[in-house]
């Protein structure tokens, strides 16, 4: 008996999206190159855009005398310091608000009315406040970390499916069980995201902050650099923040994968 | 007569083109570029205010265009982009590194030394601190000092004033604030105990109240602080650039004759110092009183402090500002100044 094939096209494949992997690559590297070949021929002056090579041989230099070290130190210690709290705070706050409305009424306007505040706007402010140590600056992260925190929590918390919850109350579930096993994680993925917004947020708002009242710290040797023009300093300065930012982003999203298992199949 | 008729309209309307570009066409040459120079608000941009208010630079064929900034290293980075062609301000670490870097620049004259007398920048303390008994270098060990950036030239004055008492930079916080206008909020907000300004603001600080002048610091420390620079681009335009220095050396000079003069050990106003007084306090917008505080020293004749340049070089690559110092041939030219002095002197 002949068996007859059907020929189905996939109408849709256009909107397929492989990834690309050695493109990804290859664009990255090509840039570098570019970038290279175009402080090598003196095109554009190497005060104005340092090499690649010199910005490595620089970087370098700087991680052998450990000054690289100490600036980083510093910068990762504030960031850890200003992360953890606005995050906690954020979460803590969140999490209240989305389950008492008490809190929320009370919260939610305060939390309205000074979100739209530039957080780097703030930072005059808390140094009156708190002086030009660390305090300062810990303080201006964590602010900047606590409203996406915040914010991005209570929306997890209030999008908790009410099926999975009535399905959990008719399986006999009590009232912290489920808080414990369906709402919470069901917030997990939105906390994640804002912990992801935050971290940048943070980034932004260390840099800032060092710039204006400190004596290391990755922003501090940026403002450095800058005042005596020392661009190949500058640029080590801002590859170390764009690598602090990708690692950031990629320790999250691990963090995420095995936290909620469920969502990555 | 009908051929007329038809031609008569194109050929109007040729004339009235031909008469509207016959104008801008009939003006032979295009008149040269203004020489952009990149100044401070200061006393000691006098001999530049004086130069451009009495048209001695426009005698030599230079029409001077004043571009005004906040702190004395955007001048030599501005400087280095092509954006100004003369920089008249301080020696700062910036300028070494922008020419260690690799872009061309040439100090060229003097537009100011800290010479003892010569009141430039003073070392200001908040007046409570004053009160308190805060009256010499040594006491401000542990203090926050004001200056506009890292590695500007109040930044190598403390350092030198403080090695000269046996103190180092490591012995006090150095805050940098960005703008001298800063430095001054600062030390009113008390967010820094002293700061280093330059004339007018040392007697701005103390007539509002907030302020007291510890010392001025030329009397602690002398230096070559501030020079007249050009570009690559303009120094290599030798005609025009000799033609700048002619009109510079003029007005130093005049400067020089009106505000500098000393009998027994005093400055005494000389010629035109009226005139010199109001010319810097209106381009200042300080009050004439304060300008009257004194005016800081520079060589009549515009003349370089050469070997201290050499030795800001070393102080600078020695505390680590600076990777390593330049030979001074690749930085100083004073053939400018040699030049314009020949011909003035002829």
């Amino acid at each position: 008996m002949a068996v007859e094939r059907l020929v189905v096209v996939d109408r849709a494949a256009f909107l397929r999206r492989p990834e690309h992997r050695t493109v990804r690559v290859l664009a990255l590297a090509g840039l570098v190159l570019l970038w290279e070949a175009v402080t090598r021929t003196g095109w554009v002056s190497s005060l104005f855009l340092p090499a690649p090579s010199a910005v490595l041989a620089e970087g370098y230099d700087m991680a052998r005398s450990g000054q690289l070290f100490v600036h980083l130190g510093t910068s990762l210690a504030r960031l850890a310091w200003g992360f953890g709290i606005g995050a906690a705070a954020g979460i803590g706050v969140g999490v209240a608000v989305g389950f008492f409305s008490l809190a929320d009424a009370v919260v939610q306007p305060i939390i309205a009315a000074t979100f739209p505040i530039p957080k780097i706007a703030l930072l005059p402010l808390l140094i009156l406040w708190l002086g030009i140590g660390e305090a300062s600056k810990v303080a201006v992260v964590a602010l900047g970390v606590f409203f996406p925190m915040a914010i991005n929590t209570y929306a997890g918390v209030r999008q908790a499916d009410p099926l999975l919850i009535r399905a959990a109350v008719s399986f006999g579930a009590g009232r912290w069980s489920v808080i414990r096993k369906v709402v919470l994680p069901s917030a997990l993925p939105m906390v994640f995201a804002g912990l992801k917004l935050g971290a940048g947020i943070a980034l932004l708002l260390l840099v800032a902050a060092e710039q204006i009242a400190a004596d290391a710290g990755i922003g501090f040797l940026i403002l450095q650099s800058g005042n005596l023009m020392e661009t190949t300093r500058l640029m080590v300065g801002i590859v170390v923040l764009s690598l602090l930012g990708v690692c950031s982003h990629w320790a999250l999203g691990g963090l995420e994968r095995a936290v909620i298992r469920w969502r990555h199949s | 007569m009908r051929v007329i008729r038809l031609l008569a309209r194109p050929l109007f309307l040729l004339a009235l083109a031909a008469g509207v570009l016959a104008g801008p066409l009939a003006q032979a040459q295009p008149k040269p570029a203004p020489v952009k120079i990149g100044v401070l608000k200061l006393t000691s941009s006098a001999p530049v205010f004086v130069g451009a208010e009495k048209g001695f630079f426009r005698e030599e064929g230079i029409e001077p265009e004043l571009v005004y900034f906040q702190a004395a290293a955007p001048i030599a980075i501005a400087l280095a982009a092509g954006q100004l062609d003369v920089g008249a301000t301080g020696l700062t670490a910036a300028l070494y590194n922008i020419v260690l870097g690799g872009e061309k620049l040439w100090i060229v004259a003097d537009k100011g030394r800290e010479w003892p007398g010569y009141p430039l920048v003073a070392i200001v303390v908040q007046k409570d601190l004053w009160e308190s008994g805060l009256r010499s270098i040594r006491d401000l060990k542990g203090r926050r000092i004001g200056v506009t950036q890292l590695g500007s030239t109040f930044h190598y004055h403390i350092g030198n004033i403080l090695e000269k008492d046996g103190l180092s930079l490591a012995d006090v916080k150095i805050v940098p604030l960005q703008a001298m206008a800063a430095t001054m909020e600062a030390l009113k907000g008390k967010q820094v105990d002293a700061i280093l300004v330059p004339q007018p603001f040392p007697g701005a600080a103390e007539a509002q109240g907030f302020g007291r002048i510890v010392a001025w610091a030329g009397d602690l420390y002398p230096w070559q602080i501030a020079t007249i620079f050009y570009s690559g681009k303009f120094a290599g335009d030798r005609a025009r650039a000799v033609a700048f220095m002619r009109g510079y050396v003029k007005a130093s000079r005049y400067y020089f004759d009106a505000a500098l003069i000393q009998k027994d050990g005093r400055t005494v106003p000389g010629v035109h110092y009226d005139e010199v007084v109001d010319i810097t306090a209106r381009y200042t917008g300080a009050r004439p009183e304060i300008i009257k505080l004194g005016f800081p020293y520079q060589d009549r004749n515009g003349r370089l402090l050469v070997p201290d340049i050499q030795r800001q070089m070393a102080w600078w690559a020695a505390n680590g500002f600076m990777k390593k110092p330049l030979p001074l041939a690749g930085i100083v030219d004073t053939s400018f100044v040699e030049e314009a002095v020949r011909a003035l002197d002829r």
